[in-house]
Order: C-alpha cells, then structure tokens, then sequence
C-alpha cells in the first residue's frame, strides 16, 4: 500500500523508493559536480513512465532543491562567487530567451529535433572528451607534453589571452581570483543560455566547462557557483512551466527533492575529499556515457516508430 | 418501376436488420450486467483497480466483455531516418481512438485478431480509428499496429488472457464474470464497459453499463489548484523546494566541517 505514490499531474502511480533513490543518485551527483543533473534526471523519470513534459517540468522544481541545499552548503564553505554568478544569470536569461524563439523557429521549418540531437551529442562530446582528455593528463602530471603543448600551440593561448584583455570594464573577481571584462561571463552565459533552451536542461554540464576553461575559475568555486546559477534559472522555468503547461507535479517533485537534498549534502562533502581534476574526470565520464547512449538512439532503430509529444 | 423495385429491397432489407436486432434488445434487458465497482476513486495512493464485470448468458452462448475509454484526438510523432540518424520527422494525428480499451472472451478464439468482422477487439478498433497528418495511405496498417504496441506499452490497450469464468447455469442462464484490472495511468472520466452474448458465431444480444472513474482528496485539489491557480501554483512549488533544501541543509550544518 505505501509503496506507490499517485502523481497527479503526471496521472499516474509510481513506487516511492524508486523516486527517493533517484532523486538521492542524481542529487549527489548535483553536490558532487555542481551540475542540475537534468541531463540524466528527465530521461530517467521518462524510463520510469512519467510523461517526457511533465518529467523535464517536475525535475526543474526538484533542481531548485537540490541547487539551494548545494548552494547553501558550498556559501559555508566559501565557494561562491555571487558577482560573478548574478552576470551568468543574467546572460543565461538572454540566451534562454534567444534560444526559446530559435527553436520556435526552426520548429516551424520542421528541423528542431534534428538540431537538438545534433546539439547534444556534438556538446556532450566535446564537452565530456575535452575535460577527460585534460584531466587525464593532469592526473598522469606529464609536465613534458604540457610544455611541447604550450610551445607547440603559443598563438591560440595568446591570441585567447589578448581577446580576454582587450575587452572593456576589466573588474577582479576575488572568491574566483580572475580578472576579466563583466562582458566575458555576460556573453558565455547568453551562449549556454541558447544551448540549454535548445536542449530543454538547466544548463550545468555546459557551464561547468565554461567556467573552468573559459573563465579561468577554480574548480571548487566553480561548483558553488554554477549551483547557485542553476536555482535562479530553475525557478523561473518551475514558475513559467505552471503557468503555461501545468506540467509540474509537485507530489513527483517534493519526493525528488527529498533523495536529491539528501544526497546532494553527501555529494558536497565527497566533492571537498576528491581533487579537482578526480571531479573533473568523473563528470567527464558521466557526461560522456550519456552522449553514447544518446548516439546508440539515433543510430539503432528504435522498437517504436510512434512517440508521445515533448521527448527528443 | 425499376426503381419501387429497388425501394422494397431496401425496406425488406432494413426489416431484415430489425427483425435480427430484436433478439439483442430482448435480451440485452435480461443479460442482468453487473459492474463492481462502478465508481474507482483515484486517491493519492492509487495503485489501478481491479473491476469486476459479470451478467448471465443463455447456455451454450460465449461471451465478450470490453471496458471502453472516451474518445479523443491524439497527436503523435513518427520517427524516422535523417541524416542516417532516427529522430522525430512529424506529426501524425489519430483520430477516434478511445483512451482505454480492455477485452476479454469466454473463448479465447473469439479474440483472434483473424477474426477481422468481428464488432469487438483491435481488428474493431482499427475500422473505427483513422490515422492522418504525415502519412501515406499504404502506411496507415503498419502505423495502427504501433498505435496499438505503444497503447500497450503504456497498460491501455490490453486483450485479457484469463477467459470470462462461467458457472453453472440457473434458471436457464450462466453466470459469467470477467475481472478487469484497470492501471495506475487510468484516466479519470466515464468508462463504457459492455457485454456481448455471441450464438452460433452470431452476435444475439449486447449491453453496456458504466464505470465512472473520478479524482479525489489530496490528488484532486493539486490538480485544481495547477489547472485554475498556475502562477501560485508555481510559487508554492518554489517556495517548498527552496524551504527542503535550506532545511536539509541546515540539518547538515552540525556535521559539515572539512
């Protein structure tokens, strides 16, 4: 009897311990990575049999959660940059904006599902290969090939550092200790506002990276940060997700949110005992068996040839 | 005089019709249909429902039971192959497609989907329901059966394989009973269930009751509450997520020191 939980908006019964577990999995993560965790969450809901809309709706309030209770953990430990966290949002808002109506758009020309696979496993690739690819040889601490590296590719760091240099409004960031032009964040974060509307997630495995290679952040500010970014961005779509297509189930959410706080408080603490690039290789890892999943969908034949709305 | 000709085999043939209907009216006052429920409550701890259908059948007779979901207009997608990837490519629109459909025989020949002419199954369906959108003609069979394995996928569309149990007879009649199992996905809304008494492959009589499936308690405010109030709806949930996640870190901040 108390094994199964009626959602109501998803309109159907689901086990409770099943919710609670991934909930705790993807929020442990969340802490861990500082990633949402939307990525994995919504194609497992959808697995479990909640409808794709009401799975990517519900797993947004559930983010908010999680995202407070990491945020709230890595503040005491020191590491967010709420500076440079208030200019990603309010780039994120834009992109997400843009984004939004591009979609619109190429819906309208009947190539939007062609683009958001594309998108995603061209970004899940990249993304995860470059960070494994990197924190490997971290790891391995070959300081010979770095150096053939940096000798062999001088133009392309320069000519990155003068682009980063050149730019107006130069401000220091000290939790992050960078100094760089508001305009650096403020544009990488209309970029992965684009890419997270196109690909229907808050947004976290993208901006990770961003800040790490792009903003030159260190990776446990980096984490606290990004989580922070994530809870605005996911209150927003929560409270337009209600308003436009009551796909929130909030008795779906409240059960997620429960696994997900809890484990995101065990992925913090895990994530202060493991080295950055350890953290960095893991969510590589992760980030990149998602992308062969997603790659074995669009080159096996699927069993079905019929779909419900709203799944990639 | 060619044409009275063929007004009298138009009134003969529709006299014919009638005199064959008679029989399923008569009896269909008399097949004493039973369902058991006939009002499912979807609390919050709904785990489907099991429903149970009985009536009496002449001896001899089969029987076949349906419980039949209101019609609607479902739009899918259909995938296939661009760029050598499969994805979704567009839309196809079922029309008349009832939200559930459940069957179940006395006799499990009666639900062969060979048996094409029959008024009950998936081979009925299929007349009724009509497929459009970004579909040729040539594909509509082939798309109908992944209409019907998706709906099946999904607990909606089921061809029971327990048969309809019969009892002894009395008073001339059998009892049967069919027990149906409705899923956790159920909607709420009116439910057709019917049944049909099959004679010398001919149907002789057929009746239907209802089954009313409603929301209820804490599961039907939160529905009304999304549906008619989104924007505080949306706060709520909100501020409950933001409220969990400082307390479960609160709650944390005693053993949290690295």
């Amino acid at each position: 009897m108390f094994g199964s939980l009626y959602l109501p908006l998803a309109g159907n019964g689901i086990n409770i311990l099943l919710l609670f577990g991934l909930g705790g999995a993807v929020g442990f993560l969340s802490g861990l990575f500082g990633v949402g965790g939307g990525f994995l969450m919504t194609p497992l809901l959808i697995m479990a049999g909640i409808p794709s809309t009401v799975a990517a709706a519900s797993d947004s309030n559930q983010i908010v959660a999680a995202s407070t209770s990491g945020t709230y953990a890595h503040y005491r430990l020191g590491n967010v940059d709420f500076k440079m966290g208030i200019i990603l949002i309010v780039g994120g808002v834009i992109g997400g904006t843009l984004g939004v109506y591009l979609i619109k758009g190429l819906r309208a020309m009947g190539n939007a599902d062609f683009v958001i696979k594309i998108t995603y496993v061209v970004m899940l690739g990249v993304i995860g290969g470059y960070m494994f690819v990197e924190s490997l040889q971290s790891m391995r601490q070959k300081p010979v090939v770095a150096a053939k590296r940096t000798a062999a590719e001088p133009a392309k760091v320069s000519l990155y550092n003068r682009m980063v240099q050149s730019l107006p409004y130069q401000m220091r960031f000290d939790k992050s200790g960078v100094t760089l032009s508001p305009l650096m964040p403020l544009i990488l974060g209309v970029f992965v506002g684009i890419l997270a509307a196109i690909m229907g997630v808050g947004g976290g495995f993208i901006m990770v990276p961003v800040m790490v290679y792009m903003l030159r952040m260190p990776m446990h500010v980096v984490v606290g940060t990004s989580l922070f970014q994530i809870l605005f961005t996911c209150i927003n779509v929560t409270i337009m997700q209600s308003i436009t297509n009551h796909t929130v189930d909030l008795v779906l959410a409240i059960i997620l949110l429960l696994g997900s706080t809890l484990g995101a408080q065990f992925g913090v603490r895990l994530s202060r005992r493991l080295k950055a690039d350890q953290l960095k290789i893991l969510l590589a890892t992760i980030v990149l068996i998602v992308m062969v999943q997603m790659l074995a969908s669009l080159l096996l034949t699927p069993d079905l040839l019929l779909a419900h709305k709203g799944g990639h | 005089m060619r044409r009275l000709g063929y007004v009298w085999q138009r009134i003969a043939t529709i006299l014919g019709l009638l005199l064959l209907t008679i029989p399923a009216l008569v009896w269909g006052a008399s097949l004493d249909l039973k369902v058991t429920p006939d009002l499912v409550e979807i609390g919050a701890w709904f785990r489907g429902h099991r429903v149970t259908v009985s009536g009496m059948i002449p001896p001899g007779a089969e029987a076949v039971m349906e419980v039949v979901g209101q019609t609607s207009d479902e739009h899918l997608m259909r995938k296939g192959r661009r760029g050598g990837l499969w994805m979704n490519v567009g839309e196809i629109d079922i029309h008349n497609a009832p939200s559930l459909y459940m069957v179940m025989s006395s006799n499990p020949k009666l639900l062969d989907t060979a048996v094409s002419e029959a008024p009950w199954g998936f081979a009925a369906l299929k007349r009724r329901v009509t497929l459009s959108g970004m579909i040729d003609d040539q594909e509509k069979p082939q798309f109908f059966d992944q209409f019907l394995e998706l709906k099946g996928s999904e607990g909606l569309y089921t061809t029971f394989k327990d048969p309809i149990k019969k009892s002894r007879a009395a008073d001339d009649l059998v009892p049967v009973k069919g027990e149906f199992r409705l899923p956790t996905n159920v909607k709420p809304g009116t439910y057709e269930v019917c049944l049909t008494v099959i004679q010398d492959g001919q149907v002789s009589a057929k009746t239907c009751g209802e089954l009313q499936v409603k929301m209820v308690g804490f599961p039907a405010m939160l529905t009304t509450l999304a549906y008619e109030h989104g924007a505080t709806y949306g706060i709520l949930a909100v501020i409950i997520a933001i409220v969990t996640g400082f307390a479960i870190g609160f709650l944390f901040k005693g053993g949290g020191g690295h």
